[in-house]
This record gives C-alpha cells, sequence and structure tokens, in this order.
C-alpha cells in the first residue's frame, strides 16, 4: 500500500493579506521618509539636516510635505481600519491571537525563543533547546506585538499632531499644548522602536528564510518549511486536515 | 551684499514714554495684556546713594545662533538672510516648544490667532523700505535700524561713533542684532538673557529619545550586517570544505 504524500506546497494567505502588507510597507516607507523631513530644528531633528532641506526643497516647503505626509497617513490608517473592519473574524482576530504576546507570562515564555534566535545568527547557544513553536514563534510574536502597540500609538498621536492645532486653543486650554508635545515625543519614540524591529524583519525575510519572503508574494510556502520552523502549527495543520 | 539690519537702542535717551509699545501695538494688533516689545525699568542706585532708573527697550534680540529656530519642530520659526527672525504662521502649531528656548521671553503664544508671536523688525514695513514701527515712533530718537553692512547708513555711523553693547552672558553667549548704549554704564542682571530652556518633551526628545534610537537601530543595523556577514563566510568554508572532500 502506498504512502500518501503530503502536498508540497499550501495556501497560507490569500491575496488580500498579501496586499495589506506591501500596502503597510509602501506606506511606511513614504512616512517615514517624509516623516524624518518635517522636524527641522536642530536640537528636535531626527534625521541627518540635508533630508529635511532635500524635501522640503523638493515639495516646495514644509507645509507641503507635512500635508502629504498627512494625506499618506491617513490613507494608511484607513486601509488598515477598513481590512480590519472586513476581515475581523477570518484574518485579524485568528493573527491577533496567535501574534499577541502582552502579558509578563507570555513575555517571558517568548523571550528564550529570540535570545536563542538572534545568538544562533553569530554561531552561539547553537545545542540550546527550543520549545517547539506555533505558527508565530516567540521571536515572531514579541516583534509583533511592538510593531502593533507602537502602530497603535503612531495612528493617535499622529491624528493629534495634525487635527489638534485645528480644533483646539492651546492658548485657551493649554493642557492641550503640553499633549501636542508629549503625543509629538511619543510619535517619534514609537516610529524608532518600529524601525528597530523592522532591522530584524528585514533581514530574516531577505537573508535567513526566502522561503519566507516568497510566501509573502504567493501566499503558498511548503509544509517542510512549516514542519521545520512551526511544528506546533504543523500539527494543527493535520488535525484540520489540511496537509 | 546680503543686508544685515541691526535695532540700536540708547537707553541714555529713552524717556520710557512707551510710544514704542504702543506703535508696535497698533501696527500689529496685539491682543489686550501682549506686546512684541516692552520696555524694562530697572531701579538702581549710584555710590553716593542717589536712585537712579535705566529704561531698556527691548523686544526680540535676533539672535545670531537662535535657540527658538532649533527648538522648532516643524520649521515655523526661521531666520532671513539679513538676520530677522520669523514665524510662518502657517506652519506654527502654538505647541509653544520654542518659548522657553528664547532667553529674552520675547515669545508668546497669541490667543487669536494661535500661533506664535514675537518681535519680526515689522519685515513686511522693512521690505518696503520703512523703518519699524517702534523706530519711526521713538520721540526721543532713542531707538534706530538700518543696515550694519552698509557704511553709509546711520547705525554704521553710530556703531562707530559710540560704545554698544549685547544683552549675553556666558551661558547666552551668541551675537544678537540688537545694540544698547548705556553711556558706559554695566548692563543690569534684570535685562540679562536667562539660560535656554526646554519643556521636558523636548527634553526628552533631543536628550533621550533621539540618541537612543540612533544608537539602538545603528546597533540592530550593524548586528544583522555582522550575521549576514558571517553567513557568507560559513556557507564559503562549508562549500570549500565540501570541494575538498570531493578531491579526496
Amino acid at each position: 500500500m502506498s504512502e500518501q504524500r503530503e502536498p508540497r506546497m499550501i495556501l497560507v494567505r490569500d491575496l488580500w493579506i498579501i496586499r495589506l502588507h506591501w500596502f503597510n510597507a509602501l506606506g511606511w516607507a513614504l512616512l517615514v521618509a517624509s516623516g524624518f523631513a518635517i522636524i527641522s530644528g536642530d536640537s528636535l531633528r531626527l534625521a541627518p539636516a540635508f533630508w529635511p532641506t532635500f524635501v522640503q526643497n523638493l515639495f516646495g516647503g514644509n507645509a507641503a510635505v507635512i500635508s502629504a505626509h498627512a494625506v499618506v497617513g491617513l490613507v494608511w490608517l484607513l486601509g488598515i481600519a477598513l481590512f480590519v473592519a472586513w476581515r475581523w473574524r477570518s484574518v485579524v482576530a485568528p493573527f491577533l491571537r496567535g501574534v499577541l504576546s502582552i502579558t509578563p507570562r507570555a513575555i517571558i515564555a517568548d523571550l528564550p525563543f529570540t535570545v536563542i534566535t538572534l545568538a544562533r545568527l553569530f554561531g552561539f547557544m547553537k545545542r540550546a533547546r527550543v520549545a517547539p513553536q506555533g505558527r508565530y514563534n516567540g521571536a515572531q510574536r514579541l516583534l509583533g506585538t511592538m510593531i502593533i502597540v507602537a502602530s497603535l500609538l503612531i495612528a493617535v498621536t499622529g491624528l493629534y499632531l495634525y487635527f489638534s492645532p485645528k480644533l483646539f486653543s492651546f492658548a485657551a486650554a493649554p493642557v492641550f499644548g503640553a499633549l501636542f508635545r508629549t503625543a509629538l515625543l511619543v510619535h517619534a519614540a514609537a516610529v524608532f522602536l518600529v524601525l528597530f524591529g523592522l532591522v530584524a524583519h528585514i533581514y530574516f525575510a531577505v537573508v535567513e528564510e526566502r522561503e519566507a519572503l516568497e510566501a509573502m508574494k504567493t501566499g503558498y510556502i511548503s509544509v517542510d518549511f512549516i514542519h521545520h520552523h512551526s511544528p506546533l502549527w504543523h500539527e494543527q495543520l493535520k488535525r484540520e486536515g489540511k496537509v | 551684499m546680503t543686508k544685515r539690519y541691526v535695532m540700536l537702542a540708547d537707553i541714555t535717551r529713552c524717556i520710557n514714554c512707551k510710544a514704542c509699545v504702543v506703535a508696535c501695538r497698533a501696527e500689529w494688533e496685539t491682543p489686550l495684556g501682549h506686546s512684541r516689545d516692552w520696555v524694562k525699568e530697572v531701579e538702581l542706585s549710584t555710590a553716593d546713594g542717589f536712585p537712579v532708573v535705566q529704561l531698556f527697550p527691548g523686544r526680540c534680540q535676533h539672535c545670531d545662533d537662535v535657540p527658538c529656530v532649533e527648538a522648532c519642530p516643524s520649521g515655523a520659526a526661521w531666520k532671513r538672510a539679513d538676520g530677522i527672525v520669523l514665524v510662518d504662521d502657517a506652519l506654527c502649531s502654538g505647541c509653544e516648544l520654542c518659548v522657553p528656548a528664547c532667553p529674552y521671553e520675547a515669545r508668546w503664544l497669541n490667543p487669536q490667532t494661535n500661533t506664535i508671536s514675537k518681535c519680526t523688525f515689522c519685515q513686511p514695513r522693512v521690505d518696503e523700505g520703512l523703518p519699524p514701527a517702534c523706530v519711526q515712533t521713538c520721540v526721543g530718537g532713542a531707538l534706530r535700524f538700518g543696515d550694519a553692512n552698509d557704511p553709509d547708513s546711520e547705525v554704521s555711523r553710530l556703531l562707530g561713533d559710540k560704545p554698544w553693547l549685547q544683552l549675553t552672558t556666558a551661558e547666552v553667549p551668541g551675537g544678537t542684532r540688537h545694540y544698547y548704549h548705556t553711556g558706559g554704564a554695566p548692563l543690569p542682571n534684570e535685562v540679562l538673557p536667562r539660560p535656554v530652556g526646554q519643556h521636558v518633551q523636548a527634553a526628552l526628545l533631543g536628550n533621550v529619545v533621539n540618541p537612543a534610537a540612533g544608537i539602538g537601530i545603528g546597533g540592530m543595523v550593524a548586528a544583522f550586517v555582522g550575521a549576514g556577514v558571517k553567513k557568507i563566510i560559513d556557507r564559503r568554508n562549508a562549500l570549500a570544505g565540501g570541494k575538498e572532500n570531493t578531491h579526496e
């Protein structure tokens, strides 16, 4: 009797999820490039001085850069919000359940995998044993949680930074001005946190796990890859009869 | 040659009539309780006990090194090539990050416009060839304004004729475009600039978040470039090992 072979490739995300990922990536690239060009003062500047000068000259002034940043930001926010509302039950809620690592217990549980994964890049801890991981491993969960929380902060503070001077009188109620200054600080700090995490995200996608990058283009990934990297997910797919 | 606009205040000629303040408020329609210029009265006593009042007409000193411009997140505060420090109302959010940065307390949030107001040396008038409103109205001739790069200007002549002082200290050492003639008297502490200040958010952003981000993101990039290089070396070594085994 011949053994039934597992299908070599499996569809793990549909076209709209792939489009959302690259929409998000494009939004981030444009928002970081324009955001770093807005902050001009030397004591607050986030990028080397040539960048704000170059972009502001290109756009004909900082007012146009701010408008462009706001338009892209609103489109980015609206696009993601629409997707969340549309695919909440089928995609977003399961994704959040899988990726969020918010409680201290969950964070502590995810730390060893993260440390070992990073150490192995440099040839350390090769014999250290790691617990079998689900669809999202410990490092992905910590990174994903940080990016989701930071993105929410960026969206809220970004909306306040753009609209509050138009809606409130900072002179009449100084608390709105203090909130504006705090929003600026939180906005910048949250962007830096995401960029910090993106370095690792891009490295793993481009250098370490090219198959994961391919899966973010086609939606398909090999069962071997899932079995090797995410044995708990592989078990789950088997139980569901998908592999 | 680029113009270098300067304001001269001869305090020995000031009579505290405050016509300059009235003219400024009329020119810029500043709200009640707010003005872009002022006359500071400093009470002193001479060595033999006689009281003396010194009068210092004051306003934005149009610093050479501009801490308000450095503190402004949006570029609303800016300095022209001729030295006049301006505010672009369209860009100003009224966040007041520049207010504590001004050592002369010359910036304030205008409750009518919700943007920062300050002396601009009456830039629109200057661009039309007129003197600032305060200079035009000064009845004692204490205030003078002009291009210090023009050797034939009145301000160039006056700067050469008398000793002039600037409101600077060891903590605020940069030059300004505002000069005072005191008749030889030293500048009283009351008119000297305060140290450049910061809101706590600006201090955190400039001194903690930005440096930490530079180190953190730079460190991550360096670490992952190192990991990539190690991966290439390991792969070459593995290939070389494979070839040697083949030869054997």
